[in-house]
């Protein structure tokens, strides 16, 4: 068992070491360095006059860790191949990222761990919350449809008709007819992180809720067709083992035989969509947080593609694929959980 | 005959979804190339009122109609070649991978070294002199193949591990979400049309390389196969010829369902435009103009019940067959 789960760490951490270093490298290389300083000197109206440009110009480059070869090898159109040791960008990046440190934003002052931290105060709450309903309203609708067949076929044909409803669509519908105030105005339809100042820590929560209340209904919207589907499907050809005729004729009605004897069985086959729906979500949040306008990863995601913000784009990539892996790690555990007979180690 | 038994056997909403989805295909082919100029006299046009454009016109007056027949057009031209390629990357290297396994094909050393030794002069030389490697490295490699043969003869070959190798790459390629990966290779570089497709193709083949994967697997298995490999054919010949015919329908039902995927993502990137070029016309960019506009519903009414439709038969398509 531990030297499974080692193993799939290990696993783990190479592939997100090699995304990461693919996306470090591919987005590095593509860095246009003249542009990104003249942008941000422009932006910088104090500087005057060509020494102190240039000091500047300078202290940028190293900033952004721009101010050496891209590799350990690295090609000079010159000179060839050139081997230039531990001086390299790709070096200095992986000894930060080994102290916990994903490099400085191109765009914004600051370090993409602090704009990562601060967009995670809205995501974490968000996709958390999607997830914990989705799972939740799943299980619960797949027991009540398969207490009542007569309505399952109803359920099911709505489910799959949702289910080809893409996010977008559905958010930007949620959000024409419950925040425009032509309609029903029940729920704001951006704002979020601005009037933040002004409210204190006794309201945040509630704020916060009420902001997160459409993205959310749209991620679960959105996701628990599928759940649903899966589950419904696994209790459907649980419920025709004999274990249940034998739980009927004991006298358990039928709901007690699918709540305390189908279920445990059915969930079984589940829990490897959990493994999707964590990072779905998270690609699900860029959508949502684009359209609710909520500050979150996903929006910075977003924003970090639209201006090439690549230490950005790459510390928010580095997090998705570790969501990833811990939603892997949680999957396997829940199935010792589910069933102790399995043993996964080979 | 079979043709008056498919129509008895199917269902109505069957017939439905192909009719819908012909019109989705003669809208592409019949839809105008060049778009028209924005009309600037009538800006945010409501539906059915006006004589010229009967869908209305968007905030730059460009016309909804119009711009619906193009996007069908994109639609098509986008999902349909994306999902082709897919499945076609996904079949070969899925196959490979189930079939070959990780000992069965052993290459040869003359074919490494012609194909190891151009490749690492040429990142020795480096971007250099392009011309002349373009032509004299194949030459070498020819070279080292033909008098590889002589000087190799009777040496074991090397055991490439095809299946830990594409696994890896599936693995690789699943760790981000597609949005994600997508998102970031747009930053990069802004795809074009065929910069789309490609991309699109090349991220998304994991799904079929698996389902490929574990049909070879199955079929590989069967005596048919294995008297197959006991008679001494080559592999290439036992997968074109013994182990596709018994896979290939695998694909074939999840071709609707990838298909209705590709448009799903193709129309969530145009909407957030990172997608498409801007001159190109697509249903998500068309959509993406309620946000600007959020009183002018036949932005969203028209493009995304055709959006609707569109995924909802093709799903109809996956189910029934």
């Amino acid at each position: 068992m531990i030297r499974r789960a080692l193993r799939q760490g290990l696993r783990g951490i190479l592939l997100t070491w090699l995304t990461l270093s693919t996306l470090f490298l591919a987005t590095r290389a593509a860095t246009d360095k003249a542009t990104l300083i003249q942008g941000t000197l422009e932006g910088n109206a104090r500087v005057s006059g060509l020494p102190e440009q240039l000091a500047l110009t300078q202290q940028l480059l190293h900033r952004y860790n721009l101010d050496r070869p891209l590799f350990y090898l690295a090609w000079q159109p010159a000179a060839g191949w050139q081997w230039h040791g531990s001086h390299n960008q790709y070096h200095q990046w992986l000894l930060q990222l080994a102290q916990g440190s994903l490099g400085y934003s191109y765009q914004e002052d600051a370090p993409v761990m602090h704009l990562l931290g601060r967009a995670l105060r809205y995501t974490l709450p968000l996709t958390l919350l999607a997830a914990g309903f989705s799972l939740l309203l799943a299980v619960h609708l797949a027991l009540w449809v398969s207490c009542r067949p007569t309505a399952r076929s109803l359920v099911l044909a709505v489910l799959h008709a949702l289910q080809s409803i893409p996010l977008f669509l559905l958010a930007v519908c949620l959000l024409l007819l419950l925040a425009n105030p032509d309609v029903v105005a029940w729920f704001p339809a951006f704002g979020l992180g601005d009037a933040e100042t002004e409210i204190n820590w006794l309201q945040q929560p509630g704020y916060l809720l009420y902001h997160l209340t459409l993205p959310v209904l749209s991620l679960v919207l959105v996701s628990l067709p599928a759940l649903t589907i899966q589950l419904d499907g696994a209790l459907q050809q649980e419920l025709s083992q004999k274990y249940i005729v034998t739980a009927r004729a004991k006298g358990a009605s039928r709901s007690r035989a699918v709540r305390q004897h189908a279920l445990r069985n059915a969930l079984l086959p589940s829990i490897t969509l959990l493994t999707e729906l964590l990072p779905s979500l998270v690609a699900g949040s860029v959508v949502v947080e684009v359209l609710f306008a909520l500050p979150g990863m996903g929006r910075l995601l977003a924003e970090a593609a639209a201006t090439q913000d690549y230490p950005v784009l790459v510390g928010a990539a580095g997090l998705t694929a570790l969501v990833r892996l811990l939603a892997q790690a949680l999957a396997d555990m829940l199935y010792q959980m589910a069933d102790p007979r399995i043993r996964l180690s080979q | 005959m079979r043709v008056a038994a498919l129509s008895t056997q199917q269902p109505r909403h069957w017939w439905l979804a192909v009719g819908w989805l012909t019109l989705v295909c003669l809208a592409a082919l019949l839809a105008p190339g060049a778009s028209s100029p924005p009309d600037f006299a009538q800006l945010s046009q409501p539906p059915f009122l006006n004589a010229r454009h009967w869908l209305g016109t968007n905030a730059q007056g460009l016309d909804v109609g119009q711009a619906l027949l193009q996007g069908a057009r994109t639609v098509v031209v986008v999902s349909v070649p994306a999902t082709l390629l897919t499945f076609l990357l996904g079949a070969v290297m899925g196959s490979l991978a189930g079939f070959l396994q990780n000992t069965r094909w052993q290459a040869s050393p003359q074919l490494l070294l012609s194909i190891l030794l151009p490749l690492v002069s040429s990142v020795i030389i480096g971007p250099r002199w392009l011309v002349a490697q373009l032509l004299l490295l194949p030459c070498l490699a020819m070279l080292l193949w033909l008098g590889g043969r002589q000087v190799f003869r009777g040496w074991r070959g090397v055991p490439v591990p095809v299946d830990t190798l594409v696994m890896g790459m599936i693995s690789l390629l699943d760790s981000l979400p597609l949005l994600v990966l997508v998102l970031i290779a747009a930053a990069v570089q802004r795809p074009s049309l065929s910069g789309l497709l490609l991309l699109l193709s090349l991220t998304c083949w994991t799904t079929p390389a698996r389902l490929m994967r574990a049909a070879t697997l199955r079929v590989k298995a069967l005596p048919y196969a294995e008297a197959a490999e006991a008679a001494g054919l080559p592999a290439t010949q036992i997968i074109r010829r013994h182990i596709w015919p018994n896979t290939w329908q695998v694909l074939l039902t999840r071709f609707p369902l990838t298909v209705a995927m590709l448009i799903g993502f193709e129309t969530t990137l145009s909407f957030l435009g990172v997608g498409l070029p801007p001159e190109v016309p697509s249903w998500g960019r068309l959509l993406a103009g309620i946000r600007q506009s959020p009183t002018d519903w036949w932005l969203l009414a028209w493009p995304g019940l055709a959006l609707l439709l569109t995924i909802l038969s093709l799903q109809l398509l996956a189910r029934r067959k």
